[in-house]
């Protein structure tokens, strides 16, 4: 990617992401990552465990707080500011709430609202902080969920569902927000083998649709056939980055060769 | 030539209540009014308490699970205070204690203050409220993090995943145990009783100092509480079903493990 003056690539990129550092006590996770998605551009985060990858993409909606580095979403700077203590905080909460409502967030562990029905998860934020009227969110929701292939579990509660079903209607629920990224963290891990190919397929079709999106995936056949860009993470850095061709069929760093091996089966 | 007049079926009801039956239950229902009396007493008290004391609880074990600072500290003292003492205690101290400061007794409280009544409401409401914080706080802390982090993942501010996600879910969390603390302060608040207010209680207790009738006055008492309990856990268990209906299994699921070998339905929170 063509390195320009931050303010005007910011301008163009749909989600730019610079300089992101952070630490666990002593430990540093991230050491400075960086990366610039386009409309329609899907960015596949892949490294071993512990190479800070989640980490990564819970910094660009702020679930963790970055110590230094800038997210810009449509050129809009999150304002970060510093405590009386050195630690970074958002400078406007409301701000950090209606950027996130613009990032749609897909969780390996799905986090439905257990509570609520699946129609009731999917209309919550259209309704309550999108302040869209009932019957339109109600309209909007089980034409999401028949997209992702449950509008027969309107009705349901997630425990009613299998990991599979669950995360679609997160999905559906991130969808509902029509956000302008999809950030998807690890969404097929915590499902049983049989039910990856379902999540995938409507992750796929999101894509081709042109969805903006950041996937942390261990998917690499995802990865290679879905993702415009693919980005190899190593102890919080980018150990190698590019296109998935490239990636896959000439891998420059041994590390990257050495994870391909390791995970192809 | 004396006239033999038969018995009325009143007289001779009364005769076999006074003289056969090992309880006189006529002397109960000749007095019905003053445990009529004793019941709404009761009810108004208890029903009172629950309710701001159930309000007060909810900022309360807010802040207690988010840790805020100093609240965080002043409140773990009042649920300690109120938690560690009896009810008793605490209704005596605010009833008897309270009129010996000459400032109490010159404030424009003491009308209050004076009164046992609302002084069996302050205490009760502030018993309930340190237990039910409590309560609220360990429920609070029982949501599943991911939830939340869902709810901020979607731009909710603050409040509204209070509002939305945190305290519904807590709330129902809190159902089964906070049920034993409605039924707590109702058998708790015969305390009442002896701050001069005539209650359940103290209408048996008025009806043993009378006739000196110990058995009639406290059986018809008991009998009223566990009337009371009885529409208390019907009114709860008709609330679990309404909220716990995420919990409950499939309707179909509930068909399959009919048949036999399927897996059996998890019915652990619905009794």
């Amino acid at each position: 990617m063509a390195e320009s003056a931050a303010g005007q690539a910011a301008e163009k990129t749909t989600l730019r992401v610079e300089d992101i550092h952070k630490s666990f006590g002593s430990l540093e996770v991230l050491k400075g990552l960086s990366l610039d998605a386009g409309d329609g551009d899907v960015i596949a985060l892949i490294g071993s465990s512990g190479s800070g990858k989640s980490t990564f993409l819970r910094c660009i909606n702020l679930l963790e707080i970055p110590d230094a580095g800038r997210v810009y979403l449509r050129g809009e700077l999150i304002e970060m500011t510093k405590t009386k203590q050195g630690e970074t905080r958002p400078a406007d909460r409301k701000q950090v709430d209606r950027i996130r409502s613009r990032l749609g967030m897909v969780f390996q562990s799905f986090n439905l609202w257990s509570h609520m029905t699946i129609l009731q998860n999917v209309m919550e934020g259209p309704v309550h902080v999108l302040a869209r009227s009932k019957p339109e969110a109600k309209d909007q929701a089980m034409a999401l969920l028949d997209k992702v292939g449950i509008a027969d579990k309107a009705g349901a509660y997630p425990s009613h569902l299998s990991g599979g079903q669950q995360q679609r209607a997160a999905i559906a629920r991130a969808l509902a927000m029509d956000p302008d990224v999809m950030l998807f963290d690890e969404p097929t891990s915590a499902l049983d083998p049989e039910l990856v190919g379902e999540v995938l397929r409507v992750m796929r079709q999101l894509a081709e649709e042109g969805r903006t999106m950041i996937v942390v995936t261990h998917e690499m056949g995802f990865a290679r056939d879905v993702a415009s860009h693919v980005i190899f993470l190593h102890e919080g850095r980018v150990e190698e980055e590019g296109a998935p061709d490239a990636m896959f069929g000439n891998a420059q760093s041994p590390r990257f060769r050495q994870f391909l091996a390791t995970t192809r089966n | 030539m004396a006239e033999e007049r038969a018995p009325s079926l009143l007289e001779s009801i009364t005769e076999f209540s006074e003289n056969a039956s090992p309880l006189d239950f006529m002397v109960i229902l000749e007095h019905w009014d003053l445990f009529a009396e004793g019941l709404w007493m009761t009810t108004n008290l208890v029903v009172l308490a629950l309710l701001i004391g159930g309000c007060l609880s909810i900022p309360l074990a807010v802040a207690r699970a988010n840790r805020t600072p100093i609240l965080n500290q002043i409140i773990w003292g009042y649920v300690y205070v109120f938690r560690g003492t009896p009810l008793l205690v605490q209704l005596y101290l605010i009833y008897y204690g309270l009129g010996q400061f000459e400032a109490v007794r010159d404030s424009i409280l003491w009308p209050v203050l004076r009164d046992p009544w609302w002084c069996a409401l302050i205490a009760f409401t502030l018993n309930t409220a340190a237990y039910t914080t409590e309560i609220f706080r360990g429920s609070i802390e029982a949501v599943p993090f991911g939830e939340v982090e869902a709810a901020k993942a979607c731009g909710m501010p603050r409040l509204k995943r209070l509002q939305r996600v945190i305290l519904p879910s807590a709330f129902r969390r809190s159902l089964p145990a906070y049920s034993n603390e409605v039924i707590f302060m109702l058998h708790g608040s015969v305390v009442a009783s002896t701050v001069t207010i005539v209650d359940i209680l103290g209408a048996g207790r008025e009806l043993n100092a009378k006739y000196y009738l110990a058995y009639e006055g406290f059986i018809a008492a008991a009998v009223l509480y566990m009337i009371l309990v009885y529409f208390i856990s019907r009114g709860f268990k008709f609330w679990e079903k309404k909220w716990f209906a995420h919990l409950r299994p499939r309707e179909d699921a509930e068909a399959e493990a009919k048949q036999p070998g399927a897996a059996a339905p998890q019915t652990a929170l619905v009794r």
